[in-house]
């Protein structure tokens, strides 16, 4: 199953994928305050990392809302909430360890990642490449890579890396 | 149900000109996605890409020619509208003379084709004078650049670069998909280091980041570049072979003294310098060092590029893998006229003063424009014809700009929307689209050629460029300049020489690649016995003997700019000029959607000038040049995103428009460019 993966080593704070979220999620709007992705940005502590929900496997949203308004896509494997059963009571937003539910305090309702169906606005948008939708595998792959880059580098005192 | 199709073409809501799939649904556009196998962007794009489509959809889209009248704007036939403005320039040219009509580009609409059309266009009709917004941005890194390796394209080979220095650019909101390239190239290894006078986006991501004053860059390469040569960390081979002026440039580099550096720049010079020359000896030739905008806007601005591009001779990365590129060029034809009507001797505005920036790029002075339409010295100039641009907001001192363009006899304005600058014309018209236009847009650093798509023709009444100067210069007598029937002909014609024809074009919307990468082609043109480099010389010149040769300093010799002895009427030094993501200059403010993603301009000032002034985040400040006065919201910086005694104010809002402070008389002493990153300020808490 594909899921959104975040490399903070790439993020730049752009916001990028937050404007794209929040006019994905609005229709109207870029305004940041409508994406359900977050990028938390910190220059006193050199910080940068976007959060989006990781659509656990074992979702405590699903597993605490009263009204069952949060399911599975079977198709996307996202967790998702439905607007017209949630009764706006805001457990899931609690149970999250994450903060990745927000309320929507025009439609009274819960509102998170919802994949964009499969084909999320956030990654199409990160012009950085620190988002991607993809299987977790690969994600681990990738890591591997770069920090065997890294290995190389600190190895040889930085004389030569490995490039081609 | 109507069928749904992708259309591959570029975008242009910047100059980065990313591959896009354009999804329709019949003839209506329903969205604008990445083109994932363009080699620059793979895929994705910034929020002003996708937002093409609301561009686009404007109901503001301009789609009849507009004239002014008592009455304000009326309708009129765009016949019509080109036999007047026609009428008018045969006359103002019979009374004023041929140059007393200029023409000016600007780059909301095309891609870069526009730019040749118009100097081909004014030069038909027998006036020397084109104008351009490159004329404050761009054309000082191509001439400090090219004073150093020769006028050509150079740039830092990011994808095979072992360490890159972003200097003075934030390719996040200014080139939104190099991050991705830049961050691939740290994937496999590449350190980043980031120069700049603000902490910005990319130095989140910096190994190394340095901060120094506005305009003190030239300071720091100076620095640089002896701690370079105290170490013997050069290329000698290519020293020896391929440069001139070495041992001047070393003498007066001796005086660049750790002590002196930091004085300066304010940065710890002891420290960072050390740092940096030793990323550059473990990397070079490798060493991909980008020159941004930030450069630009200082009296010194071309010597701070110059000095920067030595480091590049110096250690031998020109033209080497990973360095400092030389793209090899595509034959495509030229269209402007300056070998068979240069016309110099109708003196171009501008070209006296700024000798180097006509030599460079054939660009007259735009802020010397203004003086001239008002003074009517050294020589009238009554009509200008602007193809999107927008320079009252844009072009320093707008007051200045607005009165002048205001009191033209004849001010003709091709535009998508009814710009602050069109609202001043007398005749608007509708500019088609980028997705309404067929052109050939090259990606040097690729080495690819696209024909854009016309993804749906233009309204009736909305013409391409081509269009447009074809119509005006057959109705000026200027018709045998303009042969070609339409776009299509004329960019088949672009291409005769190099073999390519349009329709194996077509069969690559993503880019067809006409070269490999070449690396060191200095030493081909030296087997051929041709001169290495396109210098005077034919060798990398640390120092010029063209530019002594107008009477200017020969080395790239620093200058400390005014704000490091700051003014105590006007202590702060202001800069702008860099963009937000969401805009391109004064582009996109006018999208409902889009402008949401940053509501209101604001000053970014130090926390610690904010307590000293008493204010907090969203309070209001009087921010006062020598010339005006704005007032705008705080936006309080934390740490290190910038320098106590500096403010930044992004340009392109009417609602604060900074360019309203911004100095059009104070110029960078070769080309010409305004000051617009070291501008002395005042602010004040305002009520």
């Amino acid at each position: 199953m594909k899921m959104v993966t975040v490399t903070p080593e790439k993020c730049v704070g752009c916001h990028d994928c937050e404007m794209a979220c929040a006019f994905a999620q609005s229709g109207d709007s870029c305004d940041r305050r409508w994406s359900n992705i977050h990028v938390s940005v910190s220059t006193p502590d050199r910080f940068v990392m976007p959060v989006t929900c990781f659509h656990c496997a074992r979702a405590w949203c699903m597993e605490v809302c009263p009204a069952r308004a949060i399911s599975r896509n079977e198709e996307t494997g996202a967790v998702v909430i439905d607007p017209l059963r949630c009764a706006g009571c805001k457990m899931c937003i609690l149970a999250c360890p994450y903060g990745n539910i927000r309320f929507d305090a025009q439609k009274l309702v819960s509102r998170k990642c919802d994949l964009c169906g499969g084909d999320p606005e956030c990654v199409k948008h990160c012009i950085s490449g620190a988002l991607n939708y993809e299987e977790i595998d690969k994600l681990a792959e990738r890591k591997q890579n770069m920090f065997g880059y890294k290995l190389v580098r600190m190895g040889n005192g930085g004389e030569e890396t490995s490039h081609e | 149900m109507s069928e749904t199709r992708i259309v591959k073409t570029l975008c242009r809501m910047c100059d980065d000109r990313c591959g896009i799939d354009v999804h329709l649904d019949g003839d209506k556009i329903t969205r604008i996605e990445g083109n994932r196998d363009h080699v620059w962007n793979r895929g994705r794009l910034c929020i002003k890409g996708s937002h093409g489509l609301e561009m686009f959809t404007s109901p503001q889209r301009l789609k009849h020619p507009l004239k002014r009248t008592e009455q304000g704007f009326v309708e009129i036939p765009l016949e019509q509208a080109l036999d007047e403005i026609a009428e008018k320039i045969k006359g103002i040219q019979a009374k004023y003379g041929a140059r007393a009509v200029g023409v000016w580009k600007g780059e909301a609409v095309g891609f870069a084709q526009q730019e040749e059309l118009a100097r081909r266009w004014i030069h038909a009709i027998g006036s020397p004078n084109y104008f351009s917004n490159d004329s404050a941005c761009f054309a000082s890194r191509w001439m400090g650049g090219g004073l150093v390796l020769g006028p050509q394209g150079f740039q830092a080979d990011v994808d095979n670069a072992k360490c890159l220095i972003y200097w003075g650019q934030n390719p996040p909101n200014s080139h939104p998909n190099v991050t991705q390239q830049i961050n691939r190239a740290r994937e496999r290894g590449a350190r980043l280091i980031v120069i700049d006078v603000r902490f910005t986006q990319i130095a989140r991501q910096a190994d190394l980041f340095v901060q120094v004053r506005p305009g003190t860059d030239g300071a720091l390469a100076l620095g640089i570049i002896r701690e370079l040569i105290q170490n013997d960390w050069l290329d000698h081979d290519f020293i020896e072979r391929y440069t001139l002026g070495f041992e001047r440039l070393k003498e007066y580099a001796q005086q660049f003294t750790y002590d002196y550096v930091a004085k300066e720049t304010g940065c710890d010079a002891a420290a960072l310098i050390p740092q940096i020359a030793r990323e550059i000896r473990d990397s070079m030739p490798r060493t991909g060092i980008v020159v941004g905008n930030g450069f630009e806007h200082h009296e010194n601005g071309v010597n701070s590029i110059r000095a920067v591009t030595c480091i590049d001779g110096l250690i031998g990365s020109v033209d080497q893998k990973g360095g400092k590129y030389l793209p090899v060029g595509l034959d495509i034809r030229y269209l402007p006229l300056y070998d068979q009507k240069p016309l110099k001797e109708l003196e171009p505005l501008g070209a006296d003063k700024f000798p180097v920036l006509y030599d460079f790029r054939h660009e007259c002075h735009t802020m010397t424009l203004m003086d001239t339409i008002l003074s009517g010295e050294p020589y009238p100039i009554k009509a200008i014809v602007m193809t999107a641009a927008n320079p009252a907001i844009t072009n320093p001192n707008s007051d200045k700009v607005r009165k002048a363009l205001s009191s033209l006899e004849l001010f003709v304005v091709r535009d998508l929307f009814l710009s602050e600058t069109a609202q001043l014309a007398d005749y608007v018209l509708p500019a088609a689209s980028y997705l309404e236009r067929s052109e050939l847009v090259t990606h040097g650093l690729f080495h690819t050629v696209t024909l854009t798509n016309r993804v749906l023709p233009p309204p009736p009444e909305v013409q391409d460029e081509y269009q447009f100067f074809h119509d005006l210069a057959h109705r000026l007598g200027a018709g045998e300049y303009f042969p070609w029937e339409n776009e299509d002909a004329l960019n088949a014609w672009l291409l005769e020489d190099t073999g390519l024809t349009l329709e194996e074009l077509k069969k690559a919307p993503s880019g067809y690649q006409y070269a490999r990468p070449r690396y060191q082609k200095y030493r081909e043109r030296e087997a051929d016995g041709e001169p290495p480099f396109k210098t005077p010389s034919g060798k990398v010149e640390f120092v010029s003997d063209y530019l002594a040769g107008y009477g200017y300093p020969d080395l790239p010799v620093y200058i400390p700019p005014k704000t490091n002895q700051p003014d105590p009427d006007y202590p702060f030094a202001l800069v702008t000029g860099a963009r937000k993501l969401p805009f391109c200059h004064a582009r996109g403010h006018n999208l409902p959607a889009l402008s949401q993603a940053l509501r209101s301009p604001e000053i970014e000032i130090h926390e610690a000038d904010a307590q000293k002034l008493g204010v907090k985040e969203g309070d209001q400040v009087r921010v006062t040049s020598r010339i005006g006065s704005i007032v705008i919201p705080v936006h309080v910086a934390v740490a290190d995103e910038i320098m106590p005694g500096v403010v930044q104010i992004t340009h392109g809002w009417k609602e604060a428009n900074v360019n309203r402070l911004t100095l059009d008389d104070t110029f960078d002493f070769l080309s010409g460019f305004p000051v617009m990153k070291s501008v002395p300020v005042r602010v004040e808490k305002e009520g």
